[in-house]
């Protein structure tokens, strides 16, 4: 069996901003080869590396950003360069690019042009600000579109008012996924009519449709809502949620529903199991007036101490045992012992053959049950697959593809 | 004639409640696809309880705002799926449409005699797209999940904060929108297969599991180095790296400085912006959109290196400067010089202020029959032949359950007022909404 997207040319010229979109689409079976200048794509030498050592092609955020791909240079500034990229265009389903608005257009590569020349290929180019507008030639950063999108000013502490974005490079994920979203569609559209189009994705768009109901709040009530350390943003303070367990981790847990008669009784009975339930078992917990009047003692003292007692990972098994919806805060580190990820197969071992070594990567954010989602090989070296695509997908000599090289084409 | 639209001719029969299910039905909505969402008042979840409805305003099933944004594009059918005519009645609705999705527990629809292997006895090739919190396999596949919980076991909440204090988290389910994201990709992947094929498949997509890959760097970082993300300066708020710590990197881009959020004037809750300097030249290049202010043109500030070491220092010098301006002023001159800068925006700021967001059309108005005419978020993308936006309001409960009773699936209009009557299509002692009325005159 292969991927469901098996069968389909994705052309990907993308920096960190679309790297993962083209992962997404390759993981899932596409064959996408990835485009890079010269000296390979910048985002090679952004770390961490493989054993610290600054290399190419040994940074970790390239490797996994890059997995499933065939990899390729080609200098697009060259006129051979920009007639080899038109008769790649030729053979592609998608083309996939993150670069200034107007750069392609201005070598002649114009998404109007490639069309022309393949009109059922689609086109997206993923960028910080969309294509039109005051500020699509604005600079960006992750941390600068968590600002404008909203993320930070949802994220924070109650003590502080200090905005928080949340790390990992997520703003080219939302980006990525709705780019995924569009040219997805672009194809299911395509095997009905046979026509490609183009797509304008935005970053910053993306961002801001990505922080739940916060415009909600603003358009329908007029509320600016507040940060609150660990839990969601809301108009003013909201019920703790977040406690330090005995091994130092951090649980999230929050009553779903609130600190209603039924739910005391399953906290009795949930903390009662470890003799920690203190008076929460005394009949007058069931009235909600003696509940409400007693949040504090209940929250911050006996739910504190309880999980202070234990491991987090005890305290969230045991409480999703008992139907709370509850999570212990982990690091990456505490991932691969996860038992459940492992029975789902979710961590996949992939080779680096050049290392003569394996290592453990991971896998799919959903089983494809008729179509399986794999990493069908790590991330390209630098040119890679020059000769692999050059004479299998164009045709050409060995001795051209020397040639092309000697000129600094490729 | 209008344009077409990408998914135009496709039926998705949505069970999905709360948040994370309609977000991802909302976009294949906004593609052109008939969302047929499948409700009933007594166990509804979504539209209440609201916390979303306009001050003054009756707070009933029809009235949360939040619920109207996730759930534009759609069509409401109401209907008890746990009784035999129900689910009758939802299986011929099933054999006509193309994609199934819902984002219950793992065994709830299986338990209402709707598992893949009996879709596929009803429509060979449907595509099934289940979106539970752990999946349908393994061990925790019991477990539930909202967001902040599936973000807490993933590592995702890990990654926010500042040293030495508990992790900020995400201040909302990023994984209800994200989950509902991939939803949405899962659905149209397995859509495409299909078209290509005649193939469809049932794919099990889980809100905990979808998060994991979002920390890909870090994990590697741990599996292939053996480097854990608990560890000093970590992590290291909105900074590349934490002044007094291992000089190691953080998984959101280059090690440099400046890479923060400042103040600015007046100084209010929102006031901030975040400046970033990827090289020198750009660090040159902020000097002078500060107007090459004397303590800048120190030696030490020179380098990359240089401003890492002196960053706390550097940082109270920018803060200096941008505290004499508002955040778009800041931004504005950063950006006319290059330089990475942009404004920490509130909800308001986005609807009202954004020159960017306005220019793009980001917030349109559209009618909705109960709570009025109110701005409605639109896609982050266009597609060239085939328009994507909002084309209707969020259902009112039950608002096209005669259209799909009668007009899709050919039922008589008795049929449909003896199923109000035994209580197929509301609940016989619910009071009815006047519209539900007005259907069955």
């Amino acid at each position: 069996m292969s991927g469901p997207l098996h069968g389909l040319r994705v052309l990907e010229l993308a920096d960190e901003k679309g790297q993962f979109c083209g992962k997404l689409l390759g993981d899932l079976g596409a064959d996408v080869i990835k485009i890079e200048p010269l000296g390979g794509e910048p985002c090679r030498l952004v770390g961490p590396f493989l054993n610290d050592v600054a290399h190419p092609d040994r940074s970790l955020s390239f490797w996994y950003y890059n997995t499933s791909k065939r990899g390729i240079t080609l200098n697009l500034a060259s006129e051979d360069g920009r007639a080899l990229f038109r008769r790649l265009a030729a053979t592609a389903d998608v083309v996939l690019e993150s670069f200034r608005p107007g750069y392609l257009e201005s070598l002649g590569l114009g998404q109007e042009t490639l069309r022309a020349e393949n009109p059922a290929l689609i086109v997206c180019s993923l960028t910080p600000f969309g294509q039109t507008g005051p500020w699509r030639d604005y600079e960006s950063a992750d941390l600068l579109h968590m600002a404008a999108g909203g993320e930070m000013a949802s994220c924070g502490y109650d003590d502080i008012d200090t905005p928080i974005a949340p790390g990992g490079g997520n703003a080219w994920h939302m980006g990525c996924h709705y780019a995924y979203m569009a040219i997805m569609a672009a194809l299911v559209y395509r095997t009905v009519s046979g026509v490609g189009q183009y797509i304008d994705t935005s970053i910053h768009e993306a961002c801001a449709l990505t922080t739940e109901s916060a415009i909600a709040n603003y358009v329908y009530r007029g509320e600016v809502l507040k940060r609150q350390t660990g839990r969601h943003h809301a108009v003013g303070p909201t019920v703790r949620t977040q406690f330090p367990a005995k091994d130092g981790k951090y649980v999230t847990a929050l009553i779903s529903g609130g600190l209603n008669p039924r739910n005391v009784k399953n906290l009795a009975d949930l903390m009662g199991a470890y003799e920690m339930a203190g008076d929460l078992a005394d009949p007058k917990y069931q009235d909600p007036a003696t509940i409400a009047a007693s949040t504090s003692h209940i929250v911050d003292g006996l739910l504190a101490d309880f999980i202070a007692s234990l491991p987090a990972e005890e305290v969230y098994h045991a409480a999703q045992a008992r139907g709370f919806t509850w999570g212990a805060v982990r690091a990456p580190e505490d991932l691969p012992d996860d038992g459940h990820l492992q029975d789902r197969g979710f961590w996949k071992t992939v080779e680096h053959p050049e290392l003569g070594r394996s290592f453990v990567y991971p896998g799919e954010a959903a089983i494809y049950n008729g179509t399986p989602w794999e990493i069908s090989r790590r991330a390209p070296l630098i040119g890679e697959h020059n000769e692999d695509v050059y004479i299998n997908v164009l045709g050409l000599s060995k001795a051209q593809v020397s040639e092309l090289v000697a000129f600094g084409t490729i | 004639m209008s344009p077409p639209r990408a998914l135009d001719n496709i039926r998705v029969v949505d069970f999905s409640w709360v948040r994370a299910g309609p977000w991802a039905t909302r976009w294949l909505g906004a593609l052109g696809a008939e969302i047929i969402k499948i409700e009933w008042p007594e166990t509804e979840r979504g539209r209440l309880p609201s916390s979303t409805t306009p001050p003054g305003m009756d707070v009933n099933l029809n009235t949360s705002g939040n619920f109207n944004d996730t759930n534009v594009n759609k069509k409401s059918l109401t209907l008890n799926v746990r009784s035999a005519k129900g689910l009758e009645i939802v299986k011929r609705l099933i054999a006509i449409s193309d994609i199934v999705i819902e984002n219950f527990s793992s065994r709830v629809l299986q338990n209402w005699g709707l598992g893949y292997d009996e879709l596929c006895r009803i429509k060979p090739d449907i595509v099934y797209v289940s979106m539970s919190g752990y999946g349908h396999t393994g061990r925790n596949h019991t477990y539930t999940t909202f967001g902040p919980v599936a973000q807490a076991a993933s590592g995702l909440t890990h990654l926010s904060g500042l040293p030495d204090r508990p992790p900020a988290g995400w201040g909302w389910s990023y994984m209800d929108d994200t989950g509902g994201m991939y939803g949405a990709m899962c659905a149209l992947t397995g859509l495409y297969h299909r078209n290509m094929t005649g193939k469809g498949q049932h794919i099990d997509q889980a809100q905990m599991i979808s998060s994991v890959p979002l920390n890909g760097p870090s994990l590697l970082d741990f599996t292939v180095n053996g480097r854990g993300a608990t560890r000093p300066g970590f992590p290291p708020g909105n900074r590349a790296h934490w002044p007094g710590t291992p000089l190691l990197h953080n998984y959101r881009g280059p090690i440099v400085a400046p890479h923060n959020a400042y103040r600015t004037a007046p100084g209010g809750y929102n006031d901030w912006c975040v400046i970033v300097c990827h090289t020198d030249d750009e660090w040159c290049r902020l000097v002078r959109a500060m107007g090459a202010p004397a303590w800048a043109n120190a030696e030490k500030f020179a380098t990359t290196e240089g401003r890492l070491a002196h960053q706390e220092e550097l940082d109270a010098h920018l803060e200096s400067w941008t505290m004499t301006l508002d955040k778009y002023a800041v931004t504005e001159r950063c950006q006319a010089e290059s330089v990475r800068a942009m404004p920490v925006q509130s909800a308001e700021d986005r609807v009202e202020n954004d020159p960017q967001l306005r220019h793009r059309g980001m917030y349109q108005p559209l009618a909705h029959p109960a709570l009025g005419t109110h701005k409605v978020q639109n896609a982050p993308f266009t597609l060239s032949e085939t328009p994507v936006f909002n084309h209707r309001s969020s259902p009112l409960i039950g608002e096209h359950t005669r259209d799909i009773v009668e007009g899709l699936l050919g039922y008589s209009h008795d049929d449909l007022r003896a199923g109000y009557a035994d209580g197929t299509f509301w609940p016989t002692k619910r009071p009815k909404f006047p519209y539900q009325e007005e259907m069955l005159a």
